[in-house]
């Protein structure tokens, strides 16, 4: 049984308050060919700087910023070691400070955290968190090895070489463990890629039917290639300010909460451990569920997800997940991955996990829908852009530009894509609040990130 | 003599021209192959690779009285993690049973291995973690009766020396 030290569990207070304003990202595309990396980078960029109703000119805003956190996973992909330099460069910033974070798919999460630190600690004002990530220089196989080898180099990668089967054993274990069903499961990937239709930047939208994804290709059993996200070319990028800028720079700004996790990269060494309670859980709720599975997380669970929950529910005040929280953005690599984390995060209770789909909470309308911007599974993992990207989508559901940034013809132009005459919006209502997931390689790093509408 | 740098130079290419991958748009796409190989090493986890051609399963105690956990590690670990004492070698049971499991259909490049093939995690008696591998034949359930199969001739030097077959009752 491992027990956290006291001191580990404080909950972070940020010396100032920290706040999102913008958000911009490219297409997301299997094969990018039109555009050097930089030159994507900068679509993303400029996106953000122009198109988000911002008080300043692109230029007063470029000129306002102290700090760049830039997501990166890997140098395999670029094929370029210091790959943010070249960006730094390319976007004008020299000589300002950037980091280069690496938290394998929890990339894009871990930079804006590193960027929020930045604001909080008084080290910036003005921070551009960017990210991106170009898996096209390889084929899928050459992918598939190179994200493997986030995987133990030494216990793992050789067998399989490819990241379906690290969480595949996790699925067949949940679905004993917590009775879902594969139909469930193709549920969340029908939702998803269904969302991403009304997404113009999506690279796998699609009006797909549960027995189409169950008699999709098999990846890894029991995960069927349309329950897998692809691999993507593209960028994101966010703004982060202290609470001066955030006002002088817009009329809708959006607070940020947030907070990390990690666990050890390989599943099977996660020993028996107490389950951090979140605010809402009393002591001993989980006693009969330990009992049966006889350890947590097990092959069922985060730890990694639910310690980032523990922390930014607490830095936010946020009490009853699926009662305060508007809309998700979860981690979608793979459509087990989505269902554990319901109950890391609290939107149930853990065991009950499939009742957030099958209650119909998750779904646009429902109670908390998650991934309306279509998430990994229909939009993008361009894997250091991803975390991002998830962040602009809730920060622009906040400010009620859903549509602004989905529906308007210029992205779908942008994109080289027709806007489908059953296009459908997917604004939530008077959306306040939001949160998004970031995780990496079988939940060894996961950031919790609340947003929470400041006006 | 005058030495190379003292004097001018004539420099040819002596490289592979890349291919043009495509060029379907106004763009070129070219290729830049390699082929590599990194000089890895096991560091103080060599006798659990060297057992493994011994037909062993090492593992790595902690025996340290001060610390809290004394966990069993498998994969082993040279330092534990709690308390930082250096761990001891242990002998782990070659006998298990299947945790979890999954049958991999589409590899990565470089798959070593004939596909589709079950990869199973399998728990051991007296091992705090749960041991990654693969069954050689049969079919898992969770639960599952297994023994470990060394390849101790001709061995690969790698994980892939260990693997699982089920026990016959």
């Amino acid at each position: 049984m491992i027990k956290f030290g006291k001191g580990n569990l404080r909950v972070p207070q940020w010396s100032r308050r920290v706040f999102m304003v913008a958000g911009g990202c490219t297409p997301f595309r299997k094969y990018f060919p039109e555009y050097k990396l930089e030159e994507l980078v900068m679509m993303g960029y400029k996106m953000m700087l122009e198109d988000n109703d911002l008080k300043m000119s692109p230029k007063e805003i470029k000129d306002s910023i102290q700090y760049c956190a830039y997501g990166e996973f890997a140098d395999h992909f670029q094929d370029q070691l210091l790959c943010e330099a070249k960006i730094h460069d390319y976007l004008g910033l020299d000589p300002l400070w950037n980091n280069g974070i690496k938290t394998g798919g929890a990339t894009g999460g871990a930079a804006v955290l590193n960027g929020a630190m930045a604001v909080a600690s008084g080290y910036a004002d003005t921070v551009l968190v960017c990210g991106w990530e170009r898996m096209d220089e390889v084929d899928t196989r050459t992918g598939n090895f190179y994200i493997s080898t986030a995987a133990c180099k030494d216990f793992e990668t050789r067998m399989g070489r490819i990241y379906s089967s690290y969480y595949a054993p996790m699925a067949n274990r949940f679905a004993e463990a917590y009775n879902l069903s594969e139909v469930t499961r193709a549920k969340v990937a029908v939702k998803n890629r269904g969302y991403a239709m009304s997404n113009p930047n999506a690279q796998q939208p699609g009006h797909h039917t549960v027995d189409e994804v169950l008699a999709s290709r098999m990846s890894a059993y029991p995960l069927r290639f349309l329950e897998c996200c692809a691999m993507t070319a593209g960028s994101a990028s966010v703004l982060l300010c202290n609470e001066e800028m955030a006002y002088k720079l817009s009329d809708h700004p959006v607070e940020l909460f947030m907070a990390g996790g990690t666990h050890t990269l390989r599943v099977a060494d996660r020993r028996h451990m107490e389950i951090p309670l979140l605010p809402n859980e009393p002591e001993g709720m989980y006693d009969e569920l330990l009992a049966d599975s006889g350890r947590w997380p097990g092959f069922e669970s985060f730890l990694a997800a639910r310690f980032a929950a523990y922390l930014a529910y607490r830095m936010a005040g946020v009490h009853e997940p699926l009662e305060e929280l508007d809309l998700v953005e979860l981690h979608d690599a793979f459509t087990i991955s989505d269902i554990q984390t319901y109950g890391d995060i609290g939107l149930r209770p853990y065991g009950q996990e499939p009742d957030y789909i099958e209650s119909g909470d998750a779904y646009f309308g429902g109670k908390c829908p998650s991934n309306l911007s279509g998430g990994l599974l229909g939009t993008m993992h361009a894997v250091g852009a991803t975390g991002i990207w998830q962040a602009a989508e809730v920060l622009w559901q906040i400010q009620g530009k859903y549509d602004k940034f989905h529906g308007e013809d210029k992205w779908w132009q942008r994109a080289g894509k027709q806007k489908p005459a059953d296009w459908k919006s997917l604004q939530v209502p008077d959306a306040k609040q939001g949160l998004w997931i970031s995780h990496a390689g079988v939940g060894s790093h996961v950031t919790c990130g609340i947003l929470r509408k400041a006006w | 003599m005058t030495k190379p740098y003292e004097g001018p130079l004539a420099t040819q290419f002596i490289g592979t021209p890349s291919e043009i991958y495509d060029e379907s748009g106004d763009f070129w796409v070219v290729d830049f192959p390699r082929s590599i190989t990194h000089h890895h090493t096991y560091g103080l986890l060599t006798p659990f690779f060297k057992g493994l051609t011994e037909g062993k399963l090492m593992a790595t105690k902690c025996t340290n009285p001060e610390c809290t956990e004394n966990s069993t590690w498998l994969p082993p670990r040279a330092d534990c993690p709690d308390c930082y004492a250096r761990t001891e070698w242990v002998e782990a049971p070659t006998v298990g049973k299947i945790y979890a499991y999954t049958m991999l259909d589409y590899a990565g490049i470089g798959i070593e291995m004939e596909t589709p093939y079950w990869q199973v995690d399998v728990q051991l008696e007296g091992v705090d973690t749960i041991f990654k591998g693969w069954l050689k034949q049969g079919k898992p359930v969770t639960g599952m009766p297994v023994r470990a199969e060394f390849r101790t001739n001709n061995p690969t030097h790698t994980i892939l020396d260990v693997c699982w077959v089920p026990i016959e009752d």
